[in-house]
């Protein structure tokens, strides 16, 4: 049996349980969700008046933008750097955002102390923590598809300046891009939701710190992985399968090398990492949910 | 009105605040008993540390206790349905800095699923009662401190709520702001609010308070109404002019006299009988009677009386209720 097949009856079950109890869970949720959007609109609309957002997204536009001056370069090697330079600059990019956007969603609430008035008003606490992803998720979402937004309108250009050249390849790939920036975007959601956990029992620079070091070790995952078949002391080996299993495999969302190289792309590769991912944000916020209910603030 | 309906009860409610430095814990309230009826202004009172706070955000869910129990409503506070039917204001006015008044009062109004034709009539409505609509379009980083407070009194009375918290509604205002807080809180009074209210000025709490409860080192160490608390009258305070110095002393070597100081001349209570042949030396003195009072001690007074130890109890107080 393959591991679609596998998630398949997996997403199936689940539809089917969801369905014979939604009596029990549908007044919960019918309450929740509006909370939840409420919170996340106030965390959108708070993340778009802070300058360092709109000053991110610039700086990698000018990235994006200045890549097109390698002009002696043939339009192949042009076209294979752009879309990798583009990706590397937006998952990286993404990524540095994820952990600053995320590592002060919870804390920066705490320690001013705005989470007063809304946990005294009707909205329970797992309300806020979900309300407050969905919002940095929301932000997230626009500044990459900005990003990739103006990697395509970089890359459409520079074919159209090449075409008339003798010994014109360049290839735009930009369904390979919008692949890569959507895997880009979970990986990032994925991050998103350990260091939403984790900043639900820590303070803002501690989770800052581990939110460096997850996404670190989140990409080394394969190289994790042979280190620990490969360990000889039985704790170290356990240690290292430990991370493997619990920390986010970021590297199964990572395309760069396929797309910007014109490799075929495994895209059922790409929706299992997105399967797994899933399950692991719901996990990881159930889990972040659970800690903030217990959270004294 | 006051009725006898408890909005409040809070029975032996403990909080020990553990650390790694401190194992056995700090104790921040200690085996609390308090109780608020509807349509009454309550205050807490008492120095930092005493538990004030503290005691609030138990009752507000915001921490938990570690013994003890607290009901609004008659429910728990994890209810939904009585966290609809509360305000609070914290302490220093925490909203989001970036947001301007109409747009956080927006937003918290939004949180208790109110369409937005109900909304924007609440804004300006809470607007128009906090006296905000001219600086409407402030953010709230630059409102001063005096609008800071008053919007987050507003942000406090979205839904309307039949409870009221206030933790230090006036602190860091200046007199005016001050003056005008307190009036708006005698107004949600006068609209029938209950009201638990903490606070260090205790001539605001005086003002606007039917009971007060003194808590100290996390204790209620005395409660009821200032009239109960602060007790009879002890003195006769005679304010003159031109009194001659030999008079002066002629009659502070009285018994009923108990100090003449500056002109005001302080007598006991009990000598009350003794108040015209005091007025008539004063008179042959040379001096000219402005002002004759019996004062009641202040809650200040009461307040360090009770810290001493000089008031009965909390609990040793008559449950009559001034209205």
């Amino acid at each position: 049996m393959t591991p679609q097949l596998l998630s398949l009856i997996g997403l199936f079950i689940v539809v089917v349980v969801l369905t014979l109890t939604r009596k029990a869970w549908a007044p919960a949720v019918g309450h929740a969700l509006p909370s939840i959007w409420r919170i996340a609109k106030i965390t959108v609309a708070e993340a778009r008046r802070r300058r360092v957002l709109q000053a991110v997204v610039v700086l990698v536009v000018l990235i994006l933008v200045s890549m097109t001056f390698f002009s002696y370069l043939s339009p192949r090697e042009q076209s294979r750097m752009l879309i990798s330079g583009g990706l590397s600059a937006i998952t990286v990019f993404g990524i540095l955002l994820a952990i600053f956007v995320a590592a002060f969603l919870v804390p920066q609430e705490l320690e001013s102390r705005t989470v007063y008035a809304i946990l005294s008003k009707p909205v329970r606490r797992f309300e806020f923590v979900l309300g407050k992803y969905v919002g940095a998720l929301i932000v997230l979402a626009v500044v990459i598809a900005v990003m990739t937004v103006v990697l395509i309108g970089v890359l459409v250009l520079q074919d159209r300046l090449v075409t008339d050249l003798p010994d014109s390849s360049f290839d735009p790939n930009i369904s390979g891009v919008i692949f890569a920036s959507l895997m880009s975007y979970c990986a990032v959601a994925v991050l998103t939701a350990l260091i939403v956990l984790i900043s639900t029992v820590s303070s803002t620079t501690m989770t800052v710190i581990s939110a460096f070091i997850i996404w670190a070790v989140g990409s080394l995952q394969p190289t994790i992985h042979d280190l620990a078949e490969n360990a000889e002391v039985p704790a170290t080996k356990l240690l290292l399968r430990v991370i493997y299993l619990v920390l986010p495999k970021l590297a199964d969302f990572d395309f760069r090398n396929e797309v910007s190289n014109y490799l075929p792309v495994s895209y059922i590769g790409g929706l299992d990492a997105i399967g797994v991912g899933l399950l692991y944000v719901a996990a990881t916020l159930v889990v972040a949910s659970i800690f903030f209910s217990d959270r004294q603030v | 009105m006051i009725t006898d309906d408890i909005v409040l009860r809070i029975e032996g409610l403990t909080k020990v605040y553990r650390s790694l430095f401190t194992p056995v814990g700090v104790k921040a309230v200690d085996n609390l008993d308090l109780s608020v009826r509807r349509g009454e202004t309550y205050s807490v009172v008492g120095p930092n540390g005493s538990g004030k706070t503290t005691t609030l955000k138990i009752i507000l869910g915001l921490i938990f206790p570690t013994a003890g129990s607290t009901t609004v409503f008659g429910r728990s506070i994890n209810d939904l349905s009585v966290r609809e039917r509360i305000g609070f204001l914290p302490e220093d006015a925490y909203l989001y800095e970036v947001f301007n008044g109409e747009e956080l009062l927006d937003f918290y109004a939004s949180l208790f699923g109110y369409p937005k034709q109900r909304r924007r009539d609440l804004v300006e409505e809470l607007l128009t009662l906090v006296g905000m609509q001219a600086n409407r379009k402030v953010p709230f980083r630059e409102c001063s401190k005096g609008m800071r407070q008053r919007l987050a009194l507003a942000q406090a009375l979205v839904n309307d709520p039949e409870l009221l918290i206030l933790d230090e509604p006036t602190s860091g205002l200046d007199p005016a702001g001050r003056h005008q807080m307190t009036r708006l809180i005698l107004e949600l009074k006068r609209r029938g609010k209950t009201i638990l209210l903490c606070s260090h000025f205790l001539a605001e709490v005086e003002e606007v308070c039917d009971r007060v409860g003194i808590m100290y080192q996390g204790r209620l160490i005395a409660e009821g109404s200032l009239r109960e608390l602060a007790g009879e009258p002890t003195e006769i305070v005679i304010t003159t002019t031109g009194l001659q110095p030999a008079a002066a002393e002629q009659l502070a070597a009285r018994d009923a006299v108990l100090g003449v100081d500056d002109g005001v001349v302080r007598m006991g209570h009990e000598y009350g009988d003794d108040l015209w042949s005091v007025l008539e030396a004063i008179h042959r003195g040379g001096g000219h009677v402005v002002e004759v009072t019996r004062p009641r001690p202040t809650l200040q007074d009461v307040f360090v009386r009770a810290i001493r130890g000089e008031v009965p109890a909390a609990g040793e107080q008559t449950s009559e209720v001034a209205e």
